[in-house]
């Protein structure tokens, strides 16, 4: 595919003109030459990006079961989107629980993984510590595991017998069979186990206050100490190349002029990681929305839909519900969340301290 | 301008389609050549070099070894070029091809399955003639591929539920084999020895293991005369009293502590709970025993029929059937290979070395003969009811099995979950 295509677009490229900066030939040549280069990078995104994105937006609009091709099928508008967002029945509830998980899920995962990543950064980048590779070698080693096996390994960790449960006191449970709130367990623990009249008898989308404040379920909460602890590795690595690109003359500045190693964390690596721990941030952000293959291998949404993610629903409703179109608009909302969540994120970042 | 972005997404797929090669529209010429070519009625169709493919999902290597020996033989009677391909992620596959207009000839359809598949024409009704004797199916399964009366396709085999069990602990605890509920919970109750965690840490054992779901809950509400819907999938039933009675019934098993799911023993499923001797009863389906000789040989299992409720026996059918895609490309073929796989030598063949059972009367004899320590399996067809509802009745089950679970938990209520699941179905059924 590639090789054929080429040519079309080095054709096309004279059309719109070549950089006319006068000096002849070479450049000119060097214009469709940088098309000719940058187009298997284009048409990879257009094929495998672009295209996918506006057609889900288009099947999202149709009757489409995903078992007939979907151009055979008949315009709904916004009926699939309607049934999520204002229709009381089961695919709203669905769709409110798998946003109310993730959300949890996000909460936790994402502060969990940028803050441990980081501290374990700084500490590989202190040029006294010895051994530097092995620690970089092992703590990097769960991200390059598949996350399947991974997740096996934990399912077996956190059962009634597991090792976890053996070392933790109290009564042992199968944490990825458990689907009490950790909040209304907290919630539980200083003795309100009774919901209050009020958060029972009024709901947000089918699911009720008491619900929606329930926190991530024990089984949600094993899978976002699982995830933590797979991907602290990869953003350990980002930030360690952030910390070796701040010129040491920086520090030694600070320390001439007095400051304390807290002070010099505080008012000059920090600053100066904004971009990289906005990077990571955004990253983490994008990618625990779409929490997938750790809730498809542990537990399938369950117990009680306490996973369930809106990236698994849309699996499950396109494939397993033979409902493809309404899985298209999960996935629609899902891009709009995702697209909010990081703007709001890159507003208080860039906002809070000079940049 | 709808038309207008249709047509350059349209466009936009014929380049992409044109550019990943062509291997596949010369695939469907020939196909489409050979299908003009014969069609006489009655005469054998020349299959000549007619190639077929079969998709299914893969249970295990020698039932993959079996059926391409079925299928090889069909290839050698006939000169077509036909071949079983087990498919990784089954309904993700099988859906991509669907979509894209290129499905494989011949594919297996779960009977839950089959209301979505029908009802977006996805397949092909059964050609008159097409399926030999076909009365000599169970009519039960029949119906289970039948939709808005139409027939769809001839089951592959079937199986149903029974009481699964451990002679020498039964014996050694003085039970007998529960053939009523109240036998069914004396018997759990005697055979329990400990609490979940005791039975997790492999010191006690449960009296029953049971998966907390409809598939098997639904057998209890049979035995009581109740149904999830009516009988032609018009209306919900939940809210009755005998429903509300047997589900109570069952969970008053798991509230006593005389019945476990599986999750909370640390075992995948009810069968790995019972070979692992954490439970000694279960209730499970012809499955079990191939599971058994392949992950625990050494457990000692005999299999009951399930006990019979106050309304008398009630069990599930779950059943597979061969579906022809409604825009095959060589149709006539197709229908050639699944009555070869299907008619009384066939579905005999095909179930003789296993422990599915045919679907054919004809053949249940023959097959209980070499299956005899089985035969309360073939019994449960009797009184098995269909596992299917309507299309889009997955969601109803996806309120119902989790408020299950709720209740077997205890943060649900029995009433909160008929209530929703009634509401849920309501909300399908209306359609």
């Amino acid at each position: 595919m590639a090789v054929e295509t080429p040519p079309t677009v080095s054709e096309a490229a004279p059309a719109t003109g070549p950089l006319k900066v006068g000096r002849g030939t070479q450049l000119k040549g060097a214009g469709s030459l940088g098309w000719l280069f940058s187009a298997p990078a284009f048409i990879g995104l257009l094929v495998f990006v672009a295209i996918p994105i506006v057609l889900t937006a288009w099947v999202s609009l149709r009757d489409w079961s995903g078992l007939v091709s979907p151009f055979n099928t008949e315009y709904i508008g916004f009926e699939n989107y309607n049934e999520l967002l204002f229709e009381d029945g089961v695919r709203r509830t669905d769709f409110a629980l798998s946003i109310r998980n993730n959300f949890y899920y996000v909460l936790f995962v994402v502060p969990m993984q940028t803050t441990i990543a980081f501290v374990l950064a700084v500490i590989l980048n202190n040029k006294f510590l010895r051994g530097k590779g092995f620690f970089r070698t092992s703590y990097y080693f769960p991200s390059i595991t598949s996350s399947i096996a991974v997740t096996l390994i934990f399912l077996f960790l956190f059962q009634t017998q597991g090792a976890v449960n053996a070392i933790l006191p109290g009564d042992a449970i199968n944490w990825f069979n458990n689907a009490n709130g950790l909040f209304h367990n907290a919630l539980g623990v200083i003795g309100i186990d009774q919901p209050p009249a009020f958060m029972v008898e009024n709901d947000f989308m089918g699911v009720t206050f008491w619900q929606w404040i329930a926190g991530p379920s024990v089984a949600m909460f094993a899978i976002i100490l699982l995830v933590t602890w797979t991907t602290i590795g990869t953003f350990m690595l980002i930030f360690l190349a952030g910390l070796q690109s701040i010129p040491e003359s920086v520090d030694e500045a600070a320390k001439v002029d007095g400051a304390s190693t807290f002070q010099t964390f505080w008012h000059i690596t920090i600053p100066l990681m904004r971009p990289t721990i906005f990077f990571v941030v955004t990253i983490g952000l994008i990618a625990t929305w779409q929490v997938f293959d750790q809730i498809y291998a542990a537990s399938f949404g369950g117990p009680q839909k306490t996973t369930l993610t809106p990236a698994f629903l849309t699996y499950f409703q396109s494939f397993r519900n033979s409902e493809a179109a309404l899985g298209a608009a999960i996935a629609m909302m899902l891009l709009v969340v995702i697209v909010v969540f990081t703007f709001v994120q890159r507003r208080f970042i860039s906002s809070s301290g000079e940049r | 301008m709808r038309h207008r972005t249709f047509l350059v997404l349209v466009l936009l797929m014929a380049l992409i389609a044109a550019a990943c090669g062509d291997d596949g529209g010369t695939d469907t010429t020939t196909a489409e050549g050979a299908a003009t070519t014969e069609g006489e009625a009655g005469a054998a169709p020349d299959l000549e070099g007619v190639e077929l493919s079969l998709w299914g999902w893969s249970s295990s290597d020698a039932e993959n070894q079996a059926l391409t020996d079925l299928v090889t033989q069909f290839s050698e009677e006939t000169g077509a070029v036909a071949s079983f391909q087990p498919q990784a992620e089954y309904d993700v596959a099988l859906q991509a091809a669907l979509t894209s207009g290129d499905p494989p000839d011949v594919f297996y359809v779960d009977s839950f399955r089959l209301p979505d598949l029908a009802d977006a024409g996805a397949l092909a009704p059964v050609p008159d003639g097409a399926v030999s004797n076909p009365d000599d199916i169970f009519p039960s399964l029949r119906e289970a591929f039948t939709f808005n009366d139409t027939w769809y396709c001839p089951p592959k085999d079937f199986s149903t539920l029974g009481l699964v069990y451990d002679p020498e602990v039964l014996e050694a605890a003085g039970v007998a084999v529960p053939t009523t509920w109240e036998e069914l919970a004396a018997a759990a109750e005697a055979l329990t020895t400990g609490d979940a965690a005791a039975i997790a840490a492999g010191t006690a054992q449960a009296g029953l293991s049971m998966g907390v779901e409809y598939p098997r809950w639904g057998a209890f509400m049979f035995q009581n005369g109740a149904a999830m819907t009516n009988e032609d999938n018009t209306a919900m039933t939940l809210d009755t009293p005998e429903a509300r009675e047997a589900l109570e019934f069952v969970a008053g098993l798991y509230q006593d502590g005389f019945a476990v799911k599986p999750a909370a023993v640390d075992a995948g499923w009810a069968g790995e709970a019972f070979g692992q001797g954490k439970a000694a009863m279960v209730i499970e389906g012809n499955w079990l025993p191939p599971a058994m000789d392949a992950d625990f040989p050494d457990a000692n299992y005999a299999v009951a029929e399930l006990p019979a409720g106050p309304a008398g026996p009630g069990n599930f059918a779950f059943t597979v059937c061969y579906g022809v895609a409604a825009d095959a490309a060589n149709p006539d073929a197709s229908w050639a290979l699944v009555e070869h796989l299907t008619n009384e030598e066939g579905s005999l063949a095909w179930t003789e070395a296993f422990t599915v059972m045919p679907a054919r009367e004809s053949a249940a004899a023959a097959w209980t003969e070499s299956h005899p320590d089985l035969e309360a399996f073939v019994a449960g067809a009797d009184y098995a009811h269909r596992w299917g509802f309507v299309p889009g009745f997955g969601d109803v089950l996806g309120v119902f099995n989790p408020g299950l679970e709720g209740v077997v938990d205890g943060n649900m209520t029995l009433d909160q979950v008929i209530a929703d699941t009634t509401a849920a179905g309501e909300g399908v059924l209306e359609g």
